[in-house]
């Protein structure tokens, strides 16, 4: 792992992927800060923190997009694998050396609330918070972009993807204000959860009679709670998709609240994402 | 050793590789030969465990490379056919990174890298990046790559491909010399350099093993079989002459100049010159030369390899060869030229080794002349 880790951190810096990466980070972060924080004279730096978030639409693809499909490129992984090293050595030092990198520009830009608190008290204990909110969620966010580059071998389309996929998962509570609430769509989208997860057990053991019976029983079970109770679909669909509101999760650290559940959320978040990467990185090699 | 049992790989319906078993000793340095598309890179990807076997078994020393891959892999190097290096690294800091991930201990990494620079001839170019270097150059990364933490075994999957004449003959060297520390297992689908390097040749097609055997045996079985003749006198006397000759199961008669050239071959396994050179003799036509035409390893491998589907074997060695490199076209006519005739198959070696001097007396030169390009 320690290898893997190494080799990554050098790279950032070989090629000029980590210097863009954290001049980008600071100076975009500072231009927030000036007209949020120094502008008005706010000396609430969590404010910019959130009203930066979109950046990681950006930052996160540039650390991660090369991160697998550049070795699937240059055939690199055949080295990888080869070597007495498991997969999840590779992919955690890979992890890792985004995060730190990513958690190195979150300490430059501690140089903005540390600015301010020349000029006034700052709530430090609140500071730091929102900082760790931040920092967990760009490394959830991290391990999504992980995942996405393990299922190509192009980088642009690892990183168009990525930002495609972080797009979709920062605007979820505006689609899902606009989802139907009666409890027949969600009864329909009850049914299209359980064909979805037919579909990904028929991709993982590639049997087509388990899948259906699979299928079947589990459509049926939803359907007889239907009948029992349909006030338990009700607004089904937000739900569901509200469960993928990364940003909602962060309000809490914005708000100044430490929130030990949100923590958990956003390092299973991640850890879901580095067993699918690892995973697919296995998968490969059984096809 | 290597010990592979019942191998099979399949992707969807088809079978890349079905059902090969064989044995690698220590010591011994194997050539894998196949046209493309035979399964050869499946096998060596199966057998360094970059890829699972559908079916079967690799035991690198005792060790399953699925059960116990961590043991397994450090028993062995593998050069895959593109070198997986990293373009945006130099030399040195690759190889180190090389040896991170084989864990290779701080005190010893020092003195072993300096003899796999030496060894494989890097020790120049160290400090370059290697996107700035050529392909032969990225290939001997690649081979350094694969000798770190001293492995006993390496497996080479096509290592000359892609390279010019010159670099071909020194990545042969380089091979050789090698052989005498390590188990060596290579593929490729150029006969000669099977023959030049190989102690023993495994021929794959289609998937399955159609000939397993000494690289030398192979073509020994053949010594005196084939026979080429340069004869004066009548072409009916010379036909009446071997006609009643035993065991000769073909006669080409042409002329040549005011000669006559005759070739001959007989059943399998069994020297005729002795019975010829008795016959002329009786019939008074003068043999003005006789030698052996072996069978080379192309008619060995035709031949292993049209026992099962002739036509398309026939096919397919055709794109093999239309497939190369013009540059290996011509490292094969040298070598072929090389290979005269009258020389047997025991010979190639040799003349390759000829070639090779040749070679890096070239090299040499060559090289001053990119020293002094460099300066300027």
């Amino acid at each position: 792992m320690t290898a893997v880790f190494k080799k990554e951190i050098r790279t950032y810096f070989n090629t000029l992927t980590g210097y863009v990466f954290l001049g980008f980070f600071v100076a975009i972060t500072g231009i927030y800060f000036l007209i949020n924080n120094m502008s008005t004279g706010d000396l609430n730096y969590a404010s910019t923190l959130a009203g930066s978030l979109m950046l990681f639409w950006i930052l996160i693809p540039i650390l991660t997009m090369r991160l697998f499909a550049e070795e699937a490129r240059q055939k690199t992984d055949q080295l990888l694998l080869t070597s007495p090293v498991g997969v999840w050595g590779i992919v955690l030092g890979k992890f890792l050396a985004a995060g730190v990198l990513f958690i190195f520009g979150v300490i430059i830009t501690a140089i903005f609330p540390f600015i301010l608190s020349r000029f006034g008290t700052i709530a430090i204990a609140e500071t730091v918070n929102v900082m760790f909110g931040y920092v967990l969620l760009g490394l959830a966010l991290i391990a999504v972009g992980i995942y996405i580059s393990s299922l190509t071998d192009n980088q642009i389309v690892a990183a168009a993807a990525t930002f495609a996929a972080l797009f979709v998962l920062f605007m979820i509570d505006s689609f899902t204000a606009e989802m139907p609430i009666t409890a027949a769509s969600s009864l329909v989208f009850a049914f299209l959860l359980v064909v979805l997860a037919a579909v990904v057990l028929y991709s993982s053991v590639k049997n087509l009679w388990a899948s259906l019976v699979f299928a079947i029983i589990l459509g049926f079970g939803v359907f007889v709670v239907y009948r029992i109770d349909p006030s338990l679909f009700d607004g089904l669909i937000s739900k569901f998709f509200g469960w993928f509101s990364m940003i909602e999760r962060f309000e809490n650290f914005y708000s100044g609240v430490f929130s030990l559940a949100d923590t958990v959320y956003y390092l299973s978040f991640a850890f879901v994402f580095i067993y699918l990467t690892v995973n697919r990185v296995e998968k490969r090699r059984w096809a | 050793m290597i010990e592979i049992k019942n191998l099979t790989k399949r992707f969807g319906k088809i079978t890349a590789v079905d059902n090969i078993s064989f044995t690698v000793n220590d010591g011994e340095i194997v050539g894998f030969l196949g046209p493309n598309g035979a399964g050869k890179s499946t096998t060596m990807n199966m057998m360094t465990g970059f890829i699972s076997s559908t079916e079967g078994s690799v035991t690198i020393d005792g060790y399953d490379i699925l059960e116990e891959p961590e043991k397994a892999k450090k028993r062995i190097g593998y050069l895959p056919e593109i070198p997986p290096v990293y373009p945006d690294m130099t030399v040195s800091e690759y190889l180190d990174f090389v040896c991170d991930l084989k864990k290779v201990k701080k005190s010893e990494r020092k003195e072993m890298l300096r003899e796999i620079l030496e060894n494989v001839r890097l020790v120049e170019v160290k400090d370059r990046l290697i996107k700035n270097l050529s392909k032969g150059y990225r290939q001997r990364v690649g081979l350094a790559q694969a000798l770190v933490g001293r492995p006993g075994t390496l497996i080479l999957d096509e290592p000359t491909v892609g390279l010019d004449p010159r670099q071909v003959l020194e990545m042969r060297d380089v091979i050789k010399t090698l052989g005498e520390k390590h188990t060596v297992i290579l593929s490729s689908h150029i006969l000669q350099e099977v023959s030049a390097v190989c102690s023993r040749v495994i021929i794959i097609n289609k998937g399955k093993i159609v000939a397993n055997g000494d690289s030398s045996d192979l073509s020994d079985a053949a010594v005196g079989s084939k026979l080429s003749l340069e004869i004066k006198g009548e072409k009916e006397a010379v036909e009446q002459a071997f006609s009643d000759l035993e065991y000769i199961e073909s006669l080409e008669i042409s002329e040549k100049g005011e000669n006559l050239e005759v070739k001959l071959s007989s059943a399998e396994g069994v020297d005729i010159r002795e019975a010829v050179f008795k016959t002329c003799a009786e019939k008074g036509l003068a043999v003005l030369e006789m030698k052996n035409d072996d069978l080379s390893l192309e008619e060995i491998f035709m031949r292993a390899v049209s026992g099962s589907d002739e036509e398309a074997a026939l096919e397919k060695e055709r794109q093999a060869i239309s497939a190369e490199t013009q540059a290996q076209a011509e490292a094969e006519t040298e070598t072929e030229e090389a290979e005269a005739p009258e020389e047997g198959f025991d010979y190639i070696a040799d003349s390759a080794e000829i070639i090779t001097a040749e070679a890096d007396e070239a090299e040499n030169a060559e090289e001053e002349e990119e020293t002094e390009g460099d300066l300027k």
